[in-house]
């Protein structure tokens, strides 16, 4: 057995020996660990791994198939988002012990901190002693085994999985219930507990999910399209999407959902305008080849930045509310425009990593398809607080979408109304954070950029902890960005529009004299005209989600939740996903990312740069007293006479 | 209010006798957790024997002539008061006064804080606060020998403007001599119940919800309860997520919300207790032993005392 000394070597060190001799067949001791973080992340080789001492905070996390032993006590988040293998410890666990893990053996002798198996999908945590508070706290699925006693709200909001307790539970949370154990079940646990020699005498209870409040029981009725245009007030206060809400709330009972973002009237990059006169552009096929447009993203740390041939991206869209066809389609597009595409919630499937040439992984706080080997095979690691759309909450899939491939990928019951945490199990702050990029960063022995979601809310705060959190750069969304499904007030009311919020960020990173970390905004980028004001404002590069989606065949009825999309985009039916054609809307929205490029090309060629970082914002003015207060750019209503619309080249 | 996110510590000798010395014990604990806030280290240090009419003060002043000037202002202040110095030093941004005074401490405490900035009032208490890792403010403040028996220390990453000592902890409860709090954590209706202490006439000087735990616990012992009672209620008064540590004359505290958001260990024998965010922290001041450390659980408090 080889050994490691944390005496003398960092834990960045110790873990790329320990995963080297692993790669080898070797077993490693760690000597000195002294409750240091990360001990063990990232590993996937069956390596046996000996910690001497205690372990901080996520030991084991974001592994495949390693079995650790730690001798004392381990900090917050034991074994996070672990796949298999097992880890024993023979002290105490505290907060988190066995959040997301997806089917190894956890098992602490001692007590386990609250929240323990938060969000865990598959396989035990057993804990020989006590459960604080909030023990399977969200859990999915797997098997929690408390000893001892358990703390207040004993499975709260739990969707799957069994809790065995053997002593008193103090009490049980929402939605959770007591039923009757098995005798194969009992045979179970003890075989459990002599194989990992943990002594047992008493009864165990068990305790599951009681199915009242996690359900809709009813789904959302059938509605006719209404155009989005009517969708917004413009059209009249009592309009028809207005009288469509109420009628609806009236079966219901309850707030509605629907898909896409705000339908209201906001102040918005199209209340900008440049000053020089960009209708006169003659279509010129030599547009872009004058120009630089390329950029890269995160090398603000070391990681091997992401190269993007111009500044845009396509905006995160989980596999879950799109379809696999969709997504595809959108991978394939981003690489035919040499981008970058992002997974969104629930995983990265095979067909996808192939289809894009670079993609950015997101971890949200479900971790619903998260795991280590898509991490290490992603170009980009994103970590998303929350979305313009409807910042500060979790996602919502109705039970429709959740079919057994995406349960699979996720790692959750088939067919449950599945709701996203809204927030991460293991950042509470900012503080928290910075420990949960390190983790990320030793997964993928720092080679990949790192960079972070925020919906627009606290942004003046939030862009700073971004900043002070050593992230590659921010993705900012406002509240124009779309959803597959949120509560319509949620979507309409909820959130600082994509030009407050820019400008927030701006400020802020002023305030603090931050430079280099990068601001991708997104949040209702429509073309290449948003696109140079956007980067004229500050940001270094936008995504675009709902053009994309548009571009790839979205017909915008804004029924996304209901599962029944007719052109096969939010949907999980395969006789409705069989509409899309895969090929031919890449194609589309690759012509429509050309689009962004030639008018970005356009307009630098109509300023005379070169460079497309060489717009500013001397280049703009505000057309409207609103968009003049946020962005302070002179406010010029004369410049509303002369349209500004770049025609797209076509052929 | 400004966001914060921070590394608390605490440690108190059971046995005055100890041969461990609490600046160096403080100072190994904060470079410990020392990632948790890389931006500014404070501590809050208790001297030992000090006659019951003396005070210590510690003003900000900034450096050089500006300092120079700040304390003379604040002098001439003292002096109004019938506060007679006996011991001053300008170090690093501070001045560091000692005065006989036996009036009215509230009232002379907020005359000073009118004049200067003040860090700490205390017959023993003294809180030494400034931009940097614990091992620099050390080297501004040379804190490694402090001797006493107990203290606390916090280490934080600031998100404002600018990264100035003011906003470090530990906070000094304006207006109350010798108690002092490092928090973790976030306190939601920090304005409801800073409004119901103003109305009885406290004063605040920043918008830092732990100057209101420093006051509100103050209020408390001031009323006549007991720590621990004023730590029990604390519990129910104040909302949000928090992890704190409060130091007195002769004891400290620590109270953990029911949400148990932020991190506490806790190690104790039968000589000493520490407490800090991190186990790393705590492991650091016993060196190649495996320690018995434990979590608070969540919505408790404790207390201990020093020996008298």
């Amino acid at each position: 057995m080889a050994s490691v000394d944390l005496a003398s070597v960092s834990v960045r060190e110790a873990n790329e020996q320990i995963r080297r001799l692993g790669a080898e067949g070797e077993d490693v001791e760690v000597l000195n660990s002294d409750a240091r973080h990360h001990i063990g992340v990232g590993l996937v080789h069956p390596i046996t791994l000996r910690i001497r001492g205690s372990a901080g905070y996520f030991c084991g996390g974001l592994t495949d198939g390693p079995r650790i032993e730690v001798d004392a006590n381990v900090g917050w988040g034991l074994a996070d988002n672990m796949l298999s293998g097992s880890i024993v410890v023979r002290g105490n666990a505290s907060a988190i012990a066995g959040v997301a893990i997806r089917g190894p053996d956890v098992v602490v002798h001692g007590n386990i901190g609250s929240r323990a198996g938060q969000v865990m999908k598959e396989g035990t945590l057993l804990a020989g002693g006590n459960a604080s508070f909030m023990a399977g706290y969200m859990m999915y699925g797997g098997r929690l085994v408390i000893c001892g006693d358990s703390g207040e709200q004993l499975g709260q909001d739990m969707t799957g999985g069994e809790i065995f307790v053997g002593g008193r539970i103090q009490s049980l949370g929402t939605d959770a219930t007591m039923t009757d154990i098995e005798e194969s079940e009992v045979d179970n646990l003890v075989e459990f507990l002599e194989r990992y020699k943990i002594p047992f005498k008493g009864r165990f209870q068990k305790v599951i999910n009681a199915g009242k409040l996690l359900r809709y029981a009813r789904s959302e009725p059938r509605v006719r399209v209404i155009p989005f245009f009517e969708a917004s007030e413009s059209t009249g206060y009592w309009n028809d999407k207005v009288k469509e809400d109420v009628s609806i709330k009236a079966q219901l009972g309850r707030y509605r959902i629907r898909g896409y973002g705000a339908a209201r009237a906001l102040p918005h990059l199209s209340d900008l305008a440049f000053k020089r006169d960009l209708s006169m552009i003659p279509p010129d096929s030599g547009a872009v080849e004058r120009v630089e447009l390329a950029t890269s993203l995160g090398g603000r740390v070391g990681a091997t930045p992401i190269d993007l041939s111009m500044p845009v991206m396509i905006a995160p869209m989980s596999y879950g509310a799109l379809s696999k066809s969709t997504k595809i389609a959108l991978a394939k597009a981003s690489a035919l425009s040499d981008i970058c595409d992002n997974t969104g919630e629930g995983g990265l499937s095979d067909e996808v990593r192939a289809a894009a040439k670079r993609i950015v992984f997101q971890c949200l706080g479900g971790r619903l398809g998260w795991n280590i080997h898509d991490m290490q095979r992603a170009d980009g690691i994103e970590i998303y607080i929350s979305q313009g759309a409807k910042p500060g909450l979790g996602g919502q899939l109705m039970a429709k979408k959740v079919t057994p491939e995406i349960a699979e990928i996720r790692g959750i019951p088939a067919g449950i109304d599945l709701r996203s945490p809204s927030r991460h199990p293991d950042v509470l702050g900012a503080d928290d954070l910075v420990i949960k990029v390190e983790e990320f960063r030793e997964a993928t022995e720092y080679m990949k950029p790192v960079s972070v979601k925020l919906g627009a809310g606290r942004v003046r705060d939030d862009i700073k902890i971004a900043y002070k959190d050593g992230f590659d750069y921010t993705c900012l969304d406002g509240l124009q960005g779309s959803t597959g499904a949120a509560s319509s007030e949620v979507l309409e009311f909820v959130g600082i529009p994509t030009l407050a919020a820019i400008m927030e960020a701006l400020d802020a990173l002023e305030e603090i004299g931050a430079s280099g970390m990068p601001i991708v905004l997104m949040g209702g980028i429509k073309d290449g005209l948003d696109t140079a004001k956007a980067i004229a404002l500050g940001a270094h590069a936008v995504a675009m989600g709902t053009s994309a989606i548009i571009a790839g065949g979205c017909i915008a009825c804004l029924q996304c939740h209901v599962g029944h999309c007719v052109v096969g985009i939010a949907t999980q039916d395969p006789e409705h996903e069989k509409r899309y054609q895969i090929d031919p809307e890449a194609l589309n929205i690759h012509r429509f990312l050309e689009s962004v490029r030639w008018q970005l090309a356009s307009i630098l060629n109509a300023h005379n740069y070169k460079n497309v970082y060489e717009l500013s914002r001397s280049d703009l003015v505000a057309l409207t007293p609103e968009a003049a207060k946020i962005t302070r750019l002179p406010y010029a209503p004369e410049y509303r006479e002369a349209p500004q619309r770049l025609q797209v080249a076509t052929g | 209010m400004t966001k914060r996110m921070c590394g608390i510590a605490g440690i108190l000798y059971k046995d005055g006798t100890t041969p461990r010395v609490l600046g160096s014990d403080l100072i190994t604990m904060l470079d410990g957790c020392q990632h948790r806030g890389p931006d500014s280290t404070g501590f809050a240090l208790y001297h030992e024997g000090t006659e019951n009419d003396r005070l210590r003060l510690r003003f900000f002043v900034g450096e050089g002539e500006e300092g120079a000037t700040t304390l003379a202002r604040v002098k001439a202040k003292m002096s109004e008061f019938g506060a007679e110095v006996i011991e001053e030093e300008l170090i690093g941004s501070t001045a560091r006064v000692m005065v006989r005074f036996d009036g009215d401490l509230q009232e002379f405490a907020y005359a000073m804080e009118h004049v200067a900035k003040v860090v700490s009032i205390g017959s023993r208490l003294d809180i030494v606060k400034d931009i940097g890792s614990a091992h620099d403010v050390d080297n501004g403040y040379q804190i490694a020998e402090f001797k006493g028996s107990h203290g606390l220390g916090h280490v934080r990453l600031a998100t404002e403007s600018d990264v100035t000592p003011d906003a470090s902890h530990p906070f000094w409860a304006t207006g109350f001599a010798d108690i002092a709090i490092v928090h973790n954590g976030q306190i939601t209706n920090y304005w409801k119940m800073r409004r119901r202490l103003e109305k009885r006439a406290f004063e605040f000087n920043t918008d830092n919800d732990s100057e209101l735990i420093a006051v509100y616990l103050a209020d408390k012992l001031a009323q006549g309860h007991t720590l621990s009672e004023a730590l029990e209620s604390s519990i129910d008064d104040l909302d949000g997520t928090f992890s704190f540590l409060v130091s007195t004359q002769d004891g400290i505290g620590y109270a953990k919300d029911r949400l148990a958001a932020k991190p506490m260990v806790m190690y104790e024998d039968g000589d000493l207790v520490a407490i800090a965010s991190e186990v790393v922290s705590l492991n650091r001041l016993f060196p190649g032993e495996a320690l018995a450390t434990s979590e608070p659980t969540p919505g408790t408090y404790r207390t201990w005392r020093r020996s008298t």
